[in-house]
């Protein structure tokens, strides 16, 4: 195993350098001056000057991207091109409430989808799956900003239940230590910090949840009913084994493989940021930073926050198929 | 069977169940719902008013502006004196200031500030930041700027002396990023001033607190503040809201007290709520239709009439724009000095145009124009031969406060163009940045939208920006000598009385050659909870919060 996950730690190499590199062509070849997008209307020759100084935009391009992979190497993520604050910083203040966002959002996804698959799946054809399969339907289809904004006017505006806006209320102070809020409140003991926490990533992670929910969903229902065909299934029962061992034991497990990949995948995308849920429910995450970074032309930001959720994948990606050889024996690396 | 059911249906229904509770906003806090996160807080480099917001409420500058007016007040100047010649300015500072780090303010902080500004030399004018409204308000950093040198002439008398008198020197005096700022504290922060981490220092009534990215950022009421404080109100919340539906919620729902530029569809819940009022705040800027006078056929005064009688304005200005919004007669907006109101607006005249238009030699209209070359100087050839190309109307690829919706607009316009015998084309060169590329290089030969949101309310900085140097490939090509002379003029006197009607005359000069066609001027909504009180609105936009109260 040891030796596995080093090569794949090697292998994982060239992938980001083949991603560094795309990502550097990509923006440097996009027509329009970045400095002329930052300065806008105002723009005068020597702030210009100013700006293309500072991102290097003078030099060779194969130059700029050496420089660049060099300060990365170093740890330098260099500063935002608006601004100029340190990349660094704003990640690590930013990144906490994606992951945050992340989790919660794929916890709910797991916990209902996971079930609502294997309900189909044994139940095939029956109200259960019906119902099912049109919330998993309708949690891929509706637009998050529709769902967001009904959810916000239903249960913020109208019953008042749940707040919308942010992470924490105004008036909670949290010291921060990893930056995930109902991490820090339990670490500070903090009881009503962490009611006030949860209480703002309700909405949100639901709204988030939707379509990884849907899609687990469906991927669970056609996984357990590819096993609950197969031969030994049959024989689990004809043993007389109970049916909540064979649907758990026998049959769930063996249709894990897929699930657990559908997840480790929508946990990638979701930890790059969720550009819509961010911006409906104003979350200080990373995906509307990145977007709106994209939009401005901030080179050091885009190039950092590619290669962060380059990294991303390929971890997630290692963590599954790590998953893979605990849940089936059979597989060895 | 029948127990895996339940087990699973139970694990559904706890992974929903939603606990319950809102905590309430109390005491004296003002929660502003902002749109976007500030840039920084170092008012010398930004030049975004998200930033500015933040820092006017801390950071004060020699002059401020009165009330909703652009005129500029004393501020931390009490008074001043200037040679007869114009270039010498003495400034009276009040005395007593303390910083909010605790350092004294007096003449030295005051040179200290500008000569940060304005000499790169200088150890805190970082190499990192661009001090972008300087440079252009200023005309150019070290020998090149129009500030030749500011000495501290007495412990609170600061004489700042000018390369050539400066006819906006007051109203560019009170502007957000002339903000006076504690030296100890940016020496001590060095190019991490301004960012989350530090804040800002400076003199005014409310002190920096924390600024979480994209989340918010707090100020304080300053306990030691020189001035008065009119209003009530104790913390300052800033609560970054993306989404305007989302601010909107947030303001029915209590999460924020106030915010800028609610939805046109919002204002009538807006209006209808017992809760909740709007607040108009008057123009600062214009949009506008310019010409390509590399266009041959745009050279002819009749065919530029003709353009500015087909398009329907006031139709334009009802479809597109918020209430508030006025069809513009010339580039100043109505609510600064300067503006000139006898000038007419061009009427809407399908039927006029075409005559103009065959009067020119055109009775069966244009689909192609030809496009002239220009020499060393920018002067457009007028005997060469040109080149045809489509006539083309370009749009502005983003929505800007003072136009909302340029493709909208654009295909409107050239609609209103075919009605009589323009064949134009809409057109667009990609993004924001490539148009204003395209916009400087002169490469926009047709007719092309833009506009300009004023920065210090004085008049020089719309019409002698714009029209006030050579032709400039970036306005067209356009170039008046007369209004180029008068502009010049005006720029060098200092008494506002002198300076007002000139700018009126350029305004009535442009308007009957044409030169350019203004669409619109747009007024900004602001939406508030009715606990609030107190809210002095002003065309800059950069609002003092020390006015507000709250219940």
């Amino acid at each position: 195993m040891a030796t596995y996950l080093a090569r794949r730690l090697i292998e994982a190499v060239p992938v980001i350098v083949g991603v560094s590199i795309l990502v550097f062509l990509l923006l440097h070849l996009i027509p329009g001056d970045p400095a002329l997008a930052i300065l806008g209307e105002r723009a005068t020759e020597e702030n210009v000057a100013v700006i293309r100084e500072r991102l290097g935009l003078n030099k060779p391009l194969y130059e700029q991207y050496f420089i660049w992979v060099g300060n990365m190497i170093q740890g330098d993520l260099g500063n935002t091109v608006r601004g100029n604050i340190p990349v660094a910083n704003e990640i690590s203040s930013r990144f906490p409430a994606t992951i945050e966002l992340s989790l919660s959002a794929l916890t709910i996804a797991v916990l209902v989808g996971v079930p609502m698959g294997i309900l189909s799946g044994i139940r095939r054809n029956s109200l259960i799956d019906t119902a099912s399969m049109f919330i998993a339907l309708f949690g891929v289809s509706i637009p998050i900003f529709v769902l967001g904004l009904l959810l916000i006017y239903i249960v913020g505006v109208e019953l008042h239940w749940l707040p919308f806006v942010s992470r924490l209320s105004s008036s909670v102070q949290l010291e921060r230590v990893t930056g995930l809020h109902t991490v820090d409140a339990i670490i500070a003991g903090d009881w009503t910090a962490l009611k006030d926490a949860l209480n703002h990533l309700i909405l949100p992670a639901v709204t988030l949840a939707t379509v990884p929910m849907a899609v687990i969903a469906r991927i669970t229902r056609s996984s357990m009913l590819e096993v609950l065909n197969q031969d030994y299934i049959r024989t689990a029962r004809a043993k007389g084994l109970r049916s909540y061992v064979v649907v758990i034991r026998h049959a769930f497990r063996n249709a894990m493989l897929p699930i657990v990949t559908i997840i480790g995948l929508q946990l990638g995308t979701l930890l790059s940021g969720a550009v819509l849920t961010e911006t409906i429910y104003s979350w200080p995450g990373v995906g509307k930073w990145l977007f709106d970074s994209i939009i401005a032309r901030d080179y050091p930001i885009v190039q950092s926050m590619t290669l962060i959720i380059a990294m991303i994948y390929i971890v997630v990606n290692m963590v599954v198929d790590v998953l893979y050889a605990v849940i089936d024996p059979r597989i060895r690396y | 069977m029948r127990k895996v059911s339940l087990l699973l249906v139970v694990a559904m229904v706890l992974a929903l169940v939603p606990t319950v509770s809102i905590s309430a906003q109390g005491g004296n806090t003002f929660v502003f719902g902002e749109f976007g996160n500030a840039v920084q807080l170092d008012p010398a480099v930004v030049t975004d008013g998200i930033s500015f917001r933040v820092t006017v409420q801390g950071c004060e500058a020699l002059l401020f502006y009165d009330g909703s007016t652009t005129n500029p007040v004393p501020g931390l100047a009490k008074s001043w004196t200037v040679s007869d010649d114009g270039l010498v300015w003495a400034f009276q500072l009040e005395e007593g200031v303390m910083f909010h780090d605790g350092t004294p303010f007096n003449a030295e902080a005051v040179k200290w500030n500008f000569d940060r500004w304005r000499l790169t030399s200088h150890p805190q004018h970082f190499a990192e930041s661009v001090f972008e409204y300087y440079d252009y308000m200023w005309n150019g950093f070290d020998e090149g700027s129009l500030i030749q040198s500011v000495e501290a002439t007495g412990e609170y008398e600061v004489t700042i002396t000018l390369a050539e008198p400066y006819g906006s020197m007051l109203n560019t005096l009170a502007m957000p990023m002339f903000a006076i700022a504690s030296p100890a504290a940016v020496e001590a922060a060095g190019a991490a001033y301004g960012t989350p981490e530090v804040g800002y220092s400076c003199t005014g009534p409310y002190k920096f607190v924390e600024w979480i990215s994209d989340d918010h950022i707090t100020l304080e009421r300053n306990a030691e503040y020189w001035g008065e404080i009119p209003g009530n109100v104790d913390t300052i919340i800033y609560r970054i809201i993306p989404d305007a539906a989302a601010r909107f919620a947030a303001l029915q729902s209590g999460e924020i007290d106030a915010f800028e530029g609610p939805n046109v569809e919002d204002l009538d819940a807006i209006d209808a709520a017992d809760d909740l009022f709007i607040q108009m705040r008057g123009p600062l800027n214009v949009m506008y239709l310019a010409f390509s006078y590399r266009v041959k056929e745009f050279r002819d005064p009749l065919v530029r009439q003709a353009i500015a009688m087909a398009l329907n304005r006031q139709e334009i200005v009802d479809a597109f724009y918020p209430p508030g919004a006025v069809v513009a007669t010339t580039m100043i907006p109505p609510s600064l000095w300067g503006f000139n109101p006898d000038v007419p607006a061009f009427e809407y005249d399908p039927e006029g145009a075409k005559a103009l238009l065959a009067e020119a030699g055109y009775p069966d209209g244009l689909s192609e124009v030809t496009v002239l070359p220009v020499d060393e100087n920018n002067m457009v050839i007028e005997d060469a031969a040109g080149e045809v190309i489509p006539l083309t109307l370009y749009f502005q690829p983003v929505q800007r406060p003072y136009n909302p919706d340029g493709e909208g607009i654009g295909e409107a316009m050239v609609s209103y163009l075919a009605d009589i015998g323009l064949e134009a084309q809409l057109g667009s060169v990609g993004d924001w940045s490539a148009y204003l590329d395209a916009r400087s290089n002169g490469e926009l030969n047709g007719l092309y939208q833009l506009g300009w949101t004023g920065d210090n309310g004085d008049p020089d900085n719309f019409l002698g920006y714009f029209f006030g140097a050579g032709p400039k490939p970036a306005e067209g090509y356009y170039y008046n000598q007369e209004v180029h002379d008068l502009l010049m003029q005006a720029r060098s006197m200092t008494a506002q009385a002198e300076r007002e009607p000139i700018y009126q005359q350029v305004d009535a000069i442009m308007h009957d050659e044409v030169g350019r066609i203004y669409v619109a001027h747009t007024g900004v909504p602001l939406a508030f909870r009715s606990r609030v009180s107190g809210y002095v609105t002003n065309p800059l936009g950069t609002e003092h919060f020390k006015f507000v109260s709250v219940e």
